[in-house]
């Protein structure tokens, strides 16, 4: 499995867990909003992936992010620029 | 992250089999040190069915000053984990000066838990050059508060729970004189000192240092996305630090504190193998490591001080053992401070369980500490109820493995915590003395017990509450009266609350049992009768039911009244009322005698004193 393959199945799995959906109907519909996305789920989302995937996510971008594509994109790219300055250090 | 599938798969099984997690499983809830695999244990285990007495209800109002927010899984695992089971009332977002303005919270809480946020008591605006005023502004929101929970206190029936507030960052930071956030942190540090004080002022209020807690672990306290986003004032790993801080308070609350320490010996009360190294081979005191043991031993004295009754569990040979215990320079614990000492090769789960027999305490009493995860495993296996802890690893980390967990926390220390060990060693002593006899009629004569009983005095309130909250096994109808509702009764001429203390030839019990007692008519009804498991099989509980009738003939009534309701753990009191000559009466579960006519249950071998 890639890095990005990785994180999208943490971030389906966490999103899956959180609302209490199928990862195939996230799948099937993208919009995040019609899966009960609120204030609420999506911190708690927010918590688990952070504590599972060690990243720190902007909360502008994350409150941006509509869609679970956009969603997992954030995710790899936090990841990617955390494992990189890893490296660096 | 793999580690916590054990946990949360038989979490689930234990909410859809709706039965109570399994003490092993407690126990890895209880150490999981994971925040976002505890939010999801709460979230579990907000569907799980009622399952007394596996697990004690507790009603818990949360009411915060902030966001709640994972505060309310993170609480519900951690209560859990220690044994209760909580039902949980949240307050309303915004809502915390009205609940308490109320002067009542709703629903007769055992435990109202406030979450208390930094910009409770700091203004909006404030100016860094005005620390005086500022100081000002946090003491008035102090008295703010301590005025309103203390309104609420006479009409609320639970416990209270506050805790401290780490020192805002920003508050330190944005003062740039150095003198000046001295200044601001010394005001801070003085709103928790006052925090804390609030305890001392009303035994229904206590105080969790989360502020002293956090210095100490390795979270951050905030978030400031969090904070400023949603009004969330702590870290999830904060706000578990406080949970089980809380759920430790319910606890002890509810009568779950352990009362022993099974400790072995080698490699945990002194390093090495006493068998393979000698007496002289021993590590005890002195440098590292020899340090690390010697300060448990002082570890585990200061728990036997505060009424921990201490076990020796230990493979070994008892004459060598009873010699380094003896005459070893650096030992601090001595062969008297153990109540039972069980040195031998037998297993240690059965040990302890003679040990529990002996002391007549149940294995939900005991905490065991050994290097060995093979004895460790075989304790959890046979007595699953015992709680465990590792003495492996650097020893330099003993003293914390032990105490960290509050495994004998207590509301506060009662005359009877002090005398426990004694108490307990006596009865240990007595349990020799007995075999003696021809028959045990005649070993009770031999104890000349005497039975002291009168109205509960102030002093008394706290011990008696204490049993009520402790008691699970002789307990006639499971109503916990706590401190304020047993200095109520006691001051309304209508109702009686009495206390129950026992003395014999090997010392003084104190106090062991209490009853509340209310006259409606002229009829006395027993509210509740409970007595310390400390005395049973002695015939004590008749002494205390001929006691009261005895008193309600002299008041004058028609009939003595009392129940037994079933709980699942006090069958030790099925039966005991007709024991005592009162017949069934037609409403279920009711006793009843009439005084004039009713004939002394009183045994033949315990006196009232100056009966003599």
């Amino acid at each position: 499995m890639t890095e990005l393959d990785d994180t999208a199945s943490v971030v389906l799995n966490t999103l899956s867990e959180v609302l209490g959906k199928p990862i195939g109907e996230l799948r099937a519909r993208e919009v995040l909003a019609t899966h009960g996305w609120d204030s609420l789920s999506s911190l708690e989302a927010l918590s688990r992936l952070e504590s599972r995937l060690a990243v720190t996510l902007d909360l502008r971008a994350y409150h941006a992010a509509h869609t679970v594509t956009a969603l997992i994109d954030l995710v790899a790219a936090a990841a990617t620029s955390n494992a990189g300055a890893g490296r660096r250090g | 992250m793999n580690d916590f599938t054990e946990l949360l798969d038989g979490l689930r099984a234990a909410v859809d089999g709706r039965t109570a997690p399994s003490p092993g499983l407690r126990q890895l809830l209880a150490e999981a040190g994971d925040p976002a695999t505890m939010r999801r244990a709460g979230h579990l285990l907000a569907d799980l069915a009622p399952v007394e007495p596996d697990l004690r209800p507790i009603r818990v109002t949360v009411l915060a000053t902030c966001t709640i927010g994972p505060f309310e899984h993170l609480l519900r695992a951690a209560l859990i984990a220690v044994g209760t089971q909580p039902t949980l009332l949240l307050g309303d977002y915004g809502t915390f000066d009205l609940a308490l303005a109320a002067g009542e919270i709703d629903g007769s809480p055992d435990l109202v838990t406030c979450l208390l946020d930094e910009r409770y008591f700091l203004p909006r605006e404030w100016s860094a050059v005005d620390t005086e005023g500022l100081t000002a502004h946090i003491e008035a929101r102090f008295a703010e508060l301590r005025g309103a929970i203390r309104a609420c206190l006479p009409r609320t029936p639970g416990t209270f729970v506050l805790h401290t507030v780490p020192v805002p960052a920003e508050l330190r930071d944005s003062l740039i004189s150095v003198r000046a956030r001295a200044a601001a942190a010394r005001a801070w540090h003085r709103l928790n000192a006052d925090l804390l004080g609030l305890a001392e002022e009303d035994g229904r209020i206590t105080v969790v240092d989360l502020a002293g807690e956090l210095a100490d672990v390795a979270v951050a306290a905030r978030d400031d996305r969090l904070h400023r986003y949603a009004d969330l004032p702590y870290t999830d790993g904060a706000l578990l630090t406080l949970a089980r801080r809380v759920a430790r308070v319910a606890a002890a609350r509810s009568g779950l504190s352990r009362k022993v320490l099974a400790v072995d010996l080698d490699n945990t009360l002194w390093g090495g193998v006493l068998g393979e190294a000698g007496e002289a081979g021993l590590q005890l005191g002195g440098l590292y490591p020899g340090n690390c043991y010697q300060d448990l031993q002082r570890a585990v004295h200061r728990l036997r001080e505060q009424g921990v009754i201490l076990v020796l569990a230990s493979k070994n040979d008892a004459g060598p053992v009873d010699e380094v215990l003896t005459r070893h320079p650096e030992m601090l614990l001595r062969p008297e401070d153990f109540a039972v000492r069980a040195v031998n090769w037998s297993p240690k789960a059965g040990n302890l369980r003679h040990a529990a027999e002996t002391l007549n305490l149940a294995g939900s009493a005991f905490v065991f500490m050994d290097d060995s995860a093979f004895e460790r495993g075989h304790v959890s296996a046979e007595l699953p109820e015992v709680a465990v802890v590792a003495a492996d690893g650097d020893p330099a980390h003993l003293v914390r493995s032990l105490l960290r967990p509050g495994w004998f926390d207590v509301p506060e220390l009662t005359d009877t915590d002090l005398k426990r060990p004694a108490l307990y060693r006596s009865r240990a002593l007595r349990t020799g003395f007995s075999t003696g006899f021809a028959s045990s009629e005649d070993y009770l004569h031999a104890l000349r017990t005497r039975l002291i009983a009168h109205p509960v005095t102030t002093f008394e309130i706290g011990r008696v509450a204490q049993l009520s909250a402790r008691t699970n096994q002789f307990n006639l109808t499971g109503i916990r009266f706590d401190e304020g509702a047993t200095t109520a009764m006691s001051a309304d001429p209508d109702r009686l609350v009495a206390s129950f203390a026992v003395s014999d030839r090997f010392g003084d019990e104190g106090i062991v049992g209490a009853a509340w007692i209310e006259s409606r008519g002229r009829v006395w009804w027993v509210l509740n009768l409970v007595l310390s498991c400390r005395v049973f099989g002695r015939g004590i509980e008749f002494a205390i039911a001929d006691w009261i009738v005895g008193r309600a003939r002299e008041a004058g009534a028609t009939a003595v009244a009392g129940r037994y309701v079933p709980s699942g753990r006090n069958k030790v009191a099925d039966g005991f009322w007709e024991k005592a000559g009162f017949t069934p009466s037609d409403e279920d579960g009711t006793y009843t005698v009439v005084p004039a006519t009713a004939p002394s249950c009183l045994p033949t071998w315990i006196a009232y004193p100056g009966d003599e």
